[in-house]
């Protein structure tokens, strides 16, 4: 047992990072561990196994994993790593002396070779299929504590946060923030100029798509333009951040983190009819400035955590405190919102894996930045993470199930119960309506029949409009659809006796369970926390995790979503694989930097609305982005040290929101069911079936924010589509940013594009008058934030003589927009284009 | 033989694919590319590098010299019987209407609707008969493509793990159970690039529902330029192709000039954002799609004896013949990969029937493709790949029904190289799984690859930490080797 774990650590040091302070190789090259899984490992499996392996293990010796080889068998170890020439199992293998291996026939010169090379490379054994043994805590704990090696430190965010002293600069000015003084060290060091600070007609607009995802309103433009006093920026910031439109903007970034979709995928892509209340639940906690701490702690815990019964108490009104558990068990809906597939619910076991493995794998990109998966099937290659560890991640959820939960009080339920009748009357006047079907079946109706069809059929729609759509104890509380109690999809738990064990699966594979798993922190972070509890059983061990994670000191969390900020702010994070702060992750640009800020997150109460405040209020948001130099493109193309800000293209939901806003046609109502607004033919081809695309009734409900559009995992809106909009099966850390041809023809074709550029247009000639000069002057100011240059103004002009005079056989708009109406048609019909056009400016898309 | 399930890539090639997703940062030489694909700067591409350039469908150098060029793939959705169509069984035939015998050890075999013990065999109606010179025996179902066996090779011992449509259909494409992974077409876009400038890459038509909708032909994580293009083969064949009717095409094209005007000063204190340029470059490529798409759909010069024989003219045959003629155009002006759904042949109810009537449509057209790729001398570099998303069952669901079966089912590969008239692998005695040979969807997927000069395990892409493959761990399989021609 001894040897087994001293070779464990020893073959943790060789994986994951360079130790030679343990007297070790070096970190293995690439080539060596594809020299063992390629050539190494399958000659063992086909000539060594089958009596050295599992089924049998002649002379008490298996050859299947790293401590067998190293305890070896009856005569000791099979391999002295480095030395072939004294490995039993070389001498065997070569049949130089007994025993001859395998005693069926010798090996060909070249396997020989092959095993040969391996032991004196080491004997590295890169991976370990059978190993449901912990992690050797030892050797994890002397690596995190050893000094990094090498150039570059793997370990690095599993390490404790630093709180650095900002670096002292050569020649600066004093910049505005503590940020600037990282980013400007870095700047120093590698010789690079900055850009000069933005101009304010630049900087409104950045702080509006930024935040409210929204173009700044040219009044608002004037106002910060004409303020000159020094903390106009800052009012500007806190302006914003207190508009509810920034919940909306921000939300959405979260919600691609929470891989969020109304429906399941898969062949048949089951509906979610709550998931839009985590939605909202997600954009109400970034406009209330929840501390992120308790953000997360309410999204994997919020039941364990705050039980509470949520029943009514004597009054019709919910208790504050109920009615903030039931807000913050809605949170536990990110883990009732993945990928499902519909016939899984055949199959429990096989339902429950591919659950966990969505909820863990969910918590180790969402929570963690770190990608688990790779360890569903063997130990993690290149970060410290083992199956054991993952399988213990999954058995944290393992007494967890989805429930849906009533958000109205028992009164409210009751009178479901009373008016259920009205329900019974729907399904009866449709089975009046099916028998007459069957008596007229295959036969011509008469007048009196068809009559009487057409009756029974209106007592069908009679009856649905009899359905009460509010509760009577409180009317002012809505049913859901057809009087359906209104209900969160959150979590909650399993009978006892029924919670299913989890086990660590070999290679993955369901049917071939090893050892249980019991719910446990990674080895590795438990390590780096210093952790020694238990999670507990399975109906605390969510909660266990979700206070351990949040605790003040935890290396990642804070990281991690301090990471994402800055992401959201500038386009790229300090690290720009902001899901994996493992290995396979890119190492942080600023690492000094990100400490420092990370702390400040937690001492600030894990405020987000205050980092922001930190991040923009810098020199380095503030810096113009059109700045051009050759040195620096030379020595940082891609703006890694921020000498100027990210140009950034607006995501799809954005480019949405511009459009419409621009038109004037924008409803910034908040929250509710997802919106589904009318496609063209063309765009509704990929969809299964068109009832799956259910218009919503109310045409303003069609021009709401983006955010609100229904989500379907198997038919992605078209326009988001094209615009680089998430797959959503699992969590995504970062929009695509794509350039193609199918962008240009929606912004060129699409009726939508132009029938809003109609609402522009009309909105001009209500806010300008009929004047084209001032038409173009005020479509420059909505559409850009700035008034047009001279040579634009001739242009646009230019544009609309020349659109008006050459209309040759073009149709006649449609229906235009009333104010655009009393403009002659050809003129009416150019200014609509001269807007298209402005829709499809570079300066449109792209924010500076 | 390599097995790089996860291990450390050179990071270059990431960062420069991460580039490529977060359009930041590439030199000037990227505009040039986008702007002159068919120059030098093309020809230094290799595959799966969209990373020298901005316009990540430029055409690329393969791993190595192709034997095909492009794909067209026709999936026959819902899983086509293997034992009624390329897959003779006389020993299922003689048991016909027996219980499948105890001792066919059937435990593991699990189907969506009934279970294998004790269930009752069912031969196939449809007689087998030796086409060609190579004797390929193929049923009656198909009477015109038999005269193409010489073709054909067919594999009767394909499997994998899912019996059930979506995932089935999700591995078929994209090797993966799961959602969120790039389909096949678009492994292939991302290594080859396109040798149409005004068309989508991969495009995709069906003559019914496609199950999974846009997951089938979706570019998963890979950059959404890759991603399948469903076409509608009459009518305005992709989204918003042409100008609202309100706008003539010389108003458009001024639009356009006035719009590249003003994009070119608002470009000009920008100089080396390379994502400005290439959006006011789209123009003039949307501009063309605009022409070429009306003009890919657009049958009407094809010579009477080509329509015929594609049954463009008739039923049963009308809409996958067009669809059938579609695909020879697309791969005539250098799409690349071209995806066809024939619905749909999940036959529950009465197997002999569905088959009959999906046959009846798919036949003749699929006959006439053959032999028009191969007239036109295209056949040798497209490679055509017949499947559906799994096989079904000797035994009888209901009184004539087959159900769902992954065990052991039948893709034939025809053109691109590949040597027709032979049969690769087994299936038992009864049809129920592949025993002999047997070729995963890895496998299956990595012969494709290679006949395009792509090598499996060198096409991949950083995700969620892992350098990913359509192959994932497999796909180590010499079945390319075995298929060409010699």
């Amino acid at each position: 047992m001894i040897a087994r774990r001293v070779f464990f650590g020893l073959a943790l040091a060789i994986c994951w990072l360079a130790a030679p302070q343990l007297g070790l190789a070096g970190e293995p090259t690439s080539e060596a561990v594809e020299h063992f899984e390629n050539q190494v490992r399958p000659l063992l499996a086909a000539k060594c196994w089958k009596c050295h392996g599992r089924e049998k293990q002649k002379a008490s010796l298996r050859l299947d994993s790293a401590a067998s080889v190293a305890t070896g068998g009856d005569s000791g170890p099979a391999v002295v790593p480095g030395n072939p020439d004294q490995s039993p199992m070389i001498l065997a293998v070569r049949y130089s002396d007994d025993p001859k291996m395998p005693p069926e026939g010798k090996l060909s010169d070249a396997e020989i070779a092959t095993l040969t090379t391996w032991v004196k490379q080491g004997a590295l054994w890169p991976k370990y299929p059978d190993s449901d043994s912990p992690g050797d805590e030892q050797a994890i704990a002397a690596l995190l504590k050893a000094a990094p090696a090498g150039e570059r430190d793997t370990l690095w965010a599993f390490r404790p946060v630093r709180d650095p002293q900002p670096p002292t600069l050569k020649s600066r000015p004093e910049p505005k923030s503590v940020v600037d003084y990282f980013i400007l060290a870095k700047i120093e060091e590698l010789g690079l100029s900055c850009a000069p600070p933005a101009d304010k007609h630049t900087l409104v607009r950045r702080a509006y798509f930024d935040l409210v995802g929204l173009p700044p309103p040219p009044e608002e433009v004037d106002k910060f333009v004409g303020d000159t006093a020094p903390d106009a920026f800052a009012k500007l910031v806190d302006k914003l951040l207190a508009s509810p439109q920034y919940g909306e903007r921000w939300g959405r970034h979260w919600l691609d983190v929470a891989r969020y979709a109304d429906s399941g995928g898969y062949e048949t892509d089951m509906y979610f009819r709550n998931a839009w209340r985590y939605r909202d639940y997600v954009v109400k906690s970034f406009n209330d400035d929840k501390p992120y701490n308790r953000f997360v702690q309410e999204q994997i815990a919020a039941d364990e955590i705050w039980p509470d019964d949520l029943s009514l108490a004597g009054s019709y009104v919910m208790a504050k405190e109920k009615l903030e558990h039931l807000e913050a068990r809605i949170g536990t809906g990110l883990y009732t919102l993945g990928p499902q597939i519909h016939e899984s619910n055949m199959d429990a076991k096989k339902l429950d894996y591919e659950r966990m493995t969505d909820w863990a794998d969910t918590t180790g990109s969402v929570f963690l930045g770190l990608t688990l998966g790779c360890a569903r099937c063997h130990d993690h290659k290149f970060d410290p993470i083992s199956q054991r560890d993952y399988y213990g991640l999954q058995a944290v959820f393992a007494g967890s199930r989805e429930v849906e939960l009533p958000l109205v009080n028992g009164m409210e339920i009751a009178d479901f119960k009373q008016f259920y009748p009205r329900i019974v009357a729907i399904d009866e006047a449709r089975r009046a309506y099916r028998l007459f079907e069957k008596t007229a079946a295959g036969r011509k109706l008469t007048p009196e029949e068809e009559q009487q069809k057409q009756t029974l059929r209106d007592k069908i729609a009679a009856a649905v409009l009899e359905l009460p759509e509010a509760a009577a104890s409180s009317p002012g509380d809505r049913f859901d659809g057809l009087m359906e109690i209104p209900a969160a999809s959150v979590l909650g738990h399993v009978d006892g006796p029924l919670v299913p064990a989890v086990h660590i699966l070999n290679r993955g594979d369901l049917d071939r369970p090893k050892k249980k798993a019991s719910p446990e922190i990674p080895t590795v972070l438990r390590e780096a926390t210093g952790y020694r509890d238990s999670l507990g059983g399975p109906t605390t061990s969510r909660k266990q995790f979700a206070l351990w994670l949040t605790s003040p000191d935890h290396p990642l969390t804070a990281r991690v979503m301090t990471n994402r900020i800055w992401q959201w702010h500038f386009g790229s994070g300090i690290v720009a694989t902001s899901n994996d702060f493992g290995k396979m992750g890119l190492a942080p640009s600023h690492p000094e930097l990100l400490d420092w800020l990370s702390k400040r997150f937690v001492e600030q109460g894990w405020s987000i609305k205050q980092m922001h405040r930190l991040i923009m209020l810098s020199d380095a948001y503030q810096r113009a982005s059109a700045y051009h130099d050759p040195n620096n493109l030379a020595k940082d193309a891609d703006n890694r040290y921020l000498w100027r800000m990210n140009r950034r293209r607006l995501e799809a939901e954005a480019l949405w929101d511009f459009v419409h806003s621009t038109a004037g046609t924008i409803n910034l109502k908040i929250g509710g069911r997802p919106i589904v607004p009318q496609l063209a033919d063309d765009e509704m081809s990929a969809l299964r079936e068109p009832w799956q695309w259910t218009v919503s009734a109310d045409p303003k409900d069609h021009t709401r924010r983006g955010l609100y559009i229904l989500v379907r995992r198997n038919f992605r809106f078209p326009m988001f589509e094209v615009f680089d909009s998430p797959v959503n099966s699992v969590s995504s850390p970062r929009r695509d940013v794509t350039i193609v041809a199918p962008q240009t023809l929606w912004s060129l074709n699409n009726r939508r594009a132009f029938r809003q550029a109609q609402e522009f247009a009309g909105r001009l000639v209500r806010e300008a008058g009929g004047d084209p000069g001032a038409c173009v002057g005020r479509g420059w100011a909505i559409a850009l934030g700035r008034a047009p240059s001279e040579t634009e103004k001739a242009d646009a002009l230019q544009l609309l003589e020349t659109l008006a005079a050459n209309a040759g056989s073009a149709a006649p708009l449609e229906n235009p927009p009333a104010d655009l109406a009393k403009l002659p048609p050809e003129r009416a019909a150019a200014l609509a284009k001269l807007c298209l056009a402005i829709f499809n400016l570079n300066e449109f898309m792209f924010v500076d | 033989m390599k097995s790089t399930c996860c291990h450390r890539h050179d990071l270059a090639l990431t960062r420069r694919e991460a580039l490529l997703k977060s359009g930041g940062g590439l030199g000037a030489m990227a505009l040039a590319w986008l702007l002159d694909r068919d120059g030098a700067l093309a020809a230094a591409a290799s595959a799966g590098s969209p990373s020298t350039g901005i316009n990540p469908l430029a055409p690329k150098q393969p791993h190595f010299s192709p034997k095909a060029k492009c794909v067209i793939s026709l999936f026959m959705q819902g899983g086509p019987s293997q034992m009624d169509t390329f897959d003779p069984k006389p020993e299922l035939t003689k048991l016909d209407g027996k219980p499948l015998p105890a001792s066919f050890k059937s435990e593991d075999l699990k189907l969506q609707f009934m279970s294998a013990a004790g269930a009752t065999l069912m031969g196939s109606p449809f007689p087998f008969k030796k086409h060609g010179q190579s004797g390929l025996e193929i049923s009656d179902l198909f009477p015109n493509l038999s005269r193409f066996a010489d073709e054909l090779a067919v594999i009767r011992s394909c499997y994998h793990e899912s019996f059930i449509h979506g995932p089935a259909l999700s591995l078929m494409h994209s090797g993966n159970l799961l959602l969120g992974h790039p389909s096949v077409g678009s492994w292939v876009v991302s290594g080859l690039g396109c040798e149409s400038d005004s068309l989508p890459a991969f495009m995709v038509m069906t003559d019914g529902v496609i199950r999974g909708s846009s997951s089938a032909y979706s570019s998963g994580f890979l950059p959404a330029v890759y991603q399948g293009t469903l076409i509608r083969t009459e009518g305005a064949a992709i989204q918003n192709l042409a100008p609202p009717p309100q706008i003539t095409p010389p108003q458009q094209r001024t639009l356009i000039d006035q719009i590249g005007k003003w994009n070119q000063s608002h470009l000009a204190s920008r100089e080396d954002d390379t994502n400005l340029a290439a959006r006011i470059a789209n123009y003039e490529l949307a501009f063309r799609m605009q022409a070429a798409a009306p003009d890919l759909i657009d049958v009407s010069q094809e010579p009477k004896a080509i329509l015929e024989a594609y049954g463009t003219d008739k039923e049963p045959t009308a809409r996958f013949g067009r669809m059938c003629l579609l695909a020879r155009r697309m791969v005539e002006r250098g799409v690349r990969f071209v995806e066809l759904y024939g619905n749909d042949w999940d036959g529950h109810g009465d197997c002999p029937g569905n088959h009959k009537g999906n046959a009846d449509k798919t036949d003749k057209p699929i006959a006439a493709l053959l032999a028009d790729l191969d007239e036109r001398g295209l056949l040798d570099s497209t490679l055509v790949l017949w499947s559906g998303e799994f096989g079904r069952t000797p035994i009888m669901q209901g009184n004539k029904g087959r159900d769902h079966n992954p065990y052991g089912f039948t893709a034939w590969l025809a053109g691109g190289g590949v040597q027709g008239g032979k049969a690769i692998g087994a299936t038992d005695e009864f049809g129920f799984r592949a025993v002999d040979d047997k070729v995963h969807v890895h496998d299956l997927h990595a012969t494709m690859l290679t006949l395009l000069g792509l090598d499996h395990e060198k096409l991949t892409y950083l995700f969620e930490g892992r350098m990913r493959r359509l192959t994932d761990v497999g796909g180590q399989n010499d079945l390319a080797e075995r298929l060409v021609k010699s």
